[in-house]
């Protein structure tokens, strides 16, 4: 090792090739040692365990320094050298190597540089630096592999940058600015080891400013100033609209509020109250009227108390099923509506369309628009909007009383035996009257499926032993005014206008030239200055018998498409 | 009856000849062109190439394995010892010569069959590192990763010097990894990390090390030759 301060010493040993090497030594504090010739220097190679044999070659020219030529420079063996006076026979320092790990390479040459590209602004450019190995290191043979470290620095600076380590002869520099002067060196060394050789001369790089620079300094500047004066404008502008923009991007959420009902009301406690409200009809029953005239038509039979003393509202909007009693189509057989004589005799199996009636039992129970009309008129007006789904069905052609039925029927009454009660076309009674009326023709409507609205796919059951009904186009449709014989509804409430198998009931006019078939359900063209609702009005009457539902719609009265005031109803008696 | 058991002994060695491949590792690509891993054709010089790439890349990873186990395990005093080169590295049965000028001289074929030897010679040594290194407590996974590495990179080498020996000195030869000789006795159960144990892989290190700089070099003068042939001739 180099350690021992004192006396004689080796200071190093170094190689520049792999080829040779040298070692010097000092004699240290001992001046009586310093004559040439006192120290010497002993060599062993480890490897063949040879006996030590002296310094092959005393550098004449350097003191104290002895060399090894090629033939006496092994790599992949281990030197140890002795210092030895050999006058005292005293050995002063040893120390072991190999010659690898000595070998520090010579500096690259031929270091220069070219410019790569100067930035768009101008203040940057990139340089590639190019240099050549060392002459004295044989890289071509591949006798040394040699890794290169290039430093750069701004003139004159303290501090050096350094690139990563570069097996190459070259290396690109990014960054550099234009006005300054920089420094650039290399520097190698073996790759496996960690000696790196002298630095080459540093070469100076250099590259001249673009005057255009001026022109982007003031820019910034404004772009700047233009940034913070726009956000100070915005600031005000919110600070200023404050109640405006809360409106707007923030809109207050509407409180649930009952036309009429405090909602105060509506809190713990105040349910006596609520209920003396919703119980005086004077508050609701004008209004209600106004906006939903075919709630005017809704009407209660009063006929068969017995049946009402069945079973409660409740069960029966519930749609909750009885056991099986006759929960096929049942109606009324009113004489005068005269729809028997209309279709053929035949009355559908009960079986049959029972069968197809699944989850039925009573009559009407289930029908969900069947309600108390004094009591429920709010639900019926929840519910209109919910009946667009419903699907006519069609019915056998020996269904006298479902002859009659429009598409949408008005539900006339509910029965407590669970049927529906609707009204036909004929509106006799004035609307006002209608709680109380009994002399409305009053067909019980049982609708299929146990939302009582009937599917497309019972419906088509329905309709299996009837011919397909007429082609889409005759099917649902968007006819404002055009009179589609029993299609009463407007297309709009139709969810498909494709083939459409649905059959839909065939309404038919009275014999009683009464009225026409007015449907229950119509559209609502307009609303006028009185908050009446403005139907279509029927535009003919075309014959009421209709031809049996074999053939393509019977020709039927045109129906109103929409819903009739009270007013327009007087206009359509005959 | 000598021309009996001439006959005799001749069949047997024909007979036994598919014993001997089979010892083999057998080389998939029976062409000339033969590559370490699959049999796709590839030059000569691109198969030197490669080689040298592999021998470069052990070099370079076998120095980084000395460090690390180096900086883990050896007390600081002792690093000295890697500047003397590694002493007692396992010997082979050919002095291999160190100097330039002798190293310009030696042969191809010397010098395929040099690191041929080398490498094979390292295996088992390699091997018996890893399970030693595994048995420390405190091994970083790098350096385990490095000593898996440099295994199956060796035997990729292997391969390669194969072929080229093939190639380039028209020789087949075996490549059974059992023909070098064990000259690492095998060591009972020590206690790891035991200053010896620790010597001892210290010391496995840099001769790997230098034995892996051997073989590039050897590698790297080959192919100047094969390239250059006035630049790498001694003078």
């Amino acid at each position: 090792s180099f350690y021992s301060p004192r006396g004689p010493h080796f200071t190093g040993c170094r190689s520049r090739e792999q080829e040779t090497f040298r070692c010097w030594w000092s004699a240290g504090i001992f001046q009586n040692l310093t004559e040439p010739g006192t120290l010497r220097v002993f060599y062993q190679t480890k490897n063949a365990l040879s006996e030590w044999q002296e310094c092959p070659d005393y550098t004449h020219t350097v003191k104290n320094e002895c060399y090894f030529n090629k033939t006496f420079t092994h790599i992949w063996t281990s030197y140890c050298i002795q210092l030895r006076s050999v006058r005292e026979n005293i050995t002063y320092d040893e120390t072991c190597f190999t010659v690898e790990n000595i070998v520090h390479p010579d500096p690259p040459i031929g270091l220069n540089w070219t410019l790569l590209n100067v930035s768009h602004s101008g203040l940057h450019f990139d340089i590639l630096v190019r240099w050549a190995p060392p002459p004295s290191a044989d890289v071509q043979m591949g006798w040394m592999s040699l890794m290169y470290q290039v430093q750069y620095r701004v003139r004159n600076a303290s501090h050096w940058e350094m690139l990563d380590l570069e097996s190459g002869t070259q290396q690109s520099i990014y960054g550099l600015h234009t006005d300054k002067e920089y420094e650039v060196r290399v520097r190698c060394k073996m790759s496996a080891f960690n000696n790196f050789g002298e630095f080459s001369d540093s070469i100076l790089v250099h590259v001249a400013q673009i005057p255009s620079k001026e022109s982007t300094f003031p820019t910034t500047l404004v772009l700047i100033f233009g940034v913070i004066g726009l956000v100070i404008l915005l600031v005000l502008l919110i600070f200023s609209q404050q109640q405006r923009l809360m409106v707007i991007f923030l809109p207050p959420i509407p409180a649930p509020k009952i036309k009429g009902i405090d909602p105060e009301l509506l809190k713990n406690g105040k349910l006596d109250q609520l209920n003396s409200l919703l119980s005086s009809q004077d508050m609701y029953k004008p209004d209600f009227y106004h906006e939903d005239p075919w709630v005017e038509f809704i009407q209660l039979d009063l006929d068969d108390p017995a049946e009402k003393n069945e079973s409660s509202d409740t069960q029966h909007l519930l749609g909750l099923s009885r056991s099986g009693s006759s929960h096929v189509l049942h109606f009324k057989s009113d004489d005068d509506s005269g729809r028997a004589s209309c279709y053929d005799p035949e009355i559908p199996n009960p079986e049959d369309l029972a069968a197809l009636l699944p989850g039925h039992s009573g009559r009407g129970d289930n029908h969900p628009l069947v309600s108390r009309s004094s009591s429920s008129i709010p639900d019926l007006g929840v519910q209109q909007t919910s009946e667009v789904e419903e699907t006519p069905i069609q019915t056998q052609p020996a269904v006298p009383s479902w002859v009659n039925m429009d598409f949408y029927a008005q539900v006339s009454d509910f029965t407590p035996a669970g049927g529906v009660v609707l009204s036909p076309g004929q509106l006799n009674s004035s609307p006002e009257k209608k709680k109380e009326e009994e002399n409305e023709k009053k067909i019980p409507f049982q609708l299929v499926s146990d939302g009582a609205y009937t599917s497309e796919n019972t419906a088509r059951q329905l309709s299996a032993d009837v011919p397909p009904s007429p082609g889409p186009e005759q099917g649902y449709q968007t006819f404002p005014t055009q009179a589609v014989e029993g299609n009463l509804w407007n297309g709009e409430y139709l969810v498909s206008t494709s083939d459409s198998q649905i059959p839909y009931l065939l309404p038919e006019a009275p014999p009683v030239p009464i009225l026409p078939p007015v449907s229950g359900y119509t559209v609502v063209q307009e609303v006028d200055a009185q908050h009446s609702l403005l139907l279509n009005p029927p535009s003919s009457q075309p014959a009421i018998c209709p031809h049996s539902p074999n053939k393509h719609l019977p020709a039927m009265p045109t129906m109103p498409m929409g819903y009739l005031t009270p007013d327009l109803l007087g206009n359509l008696t005959p | 009856m000598n021309k009996l058991k001439v006959l005799q002994a001749w069949l047997w060695c024909v007979s036994l000849w598919p014993c001997w491949l089979s010892h083999a590792v057998p080389l998939d690509c029976k062409d000339e062109t033969g590559s370490l891993a699959q049999c796709a054709s590839i030059s000569q010089e691109k198969l030197l190439d490669r080689v040298i790439q592999h021998a470069e890349l052990i070099y370079r990873v076998s120095e980084e394995s000395c460090t690390l186990f180096e900086d883990m395990f050896v007390p600081y005093p002792l690093h000295a010892l890697r500047s003397q080169g590694g002493n007692l590295c396992h010997t082979k049965p050919f002095p291999i010569p160190g100097s330039k000028s002798e190293i310009q001289q030696i042969s191809d074929k010397w010098l395929l069959h040099s690191v041929l030897m080398l490498v094979q010679s390292w295996m088992e040594p390699l091997i018996y590192l890893q399970t030693t290194l595994n048995r420390y407590d405190d091994a970083p996974d790098a350096l385990l990763n490095k000593t898996k590495w440099v295994s199956d990179k060796l035997l990729s080498l292997e391969q390669g010097v194969v072929v080229l020996i093939r190639k380039m000195l028209d020789e087949g030869i075996l490549t059974s990894s059992s023909i070098f000789e064990h000259t690492l006795t095998p060591y009972n159960e020590q206690s790891p990390e035991v200053l010896e144990s620790v010597l001892r892989n210290y010391n496995l290190l840099i001769c790997f090390k230098k034995d892996a700089h051997k073989m590039e070099t050897f590698l790297k003068l080959l192919k100047c030759r094969q390239s250059n042939k006035l630049s790498c001739v001694s003078y």
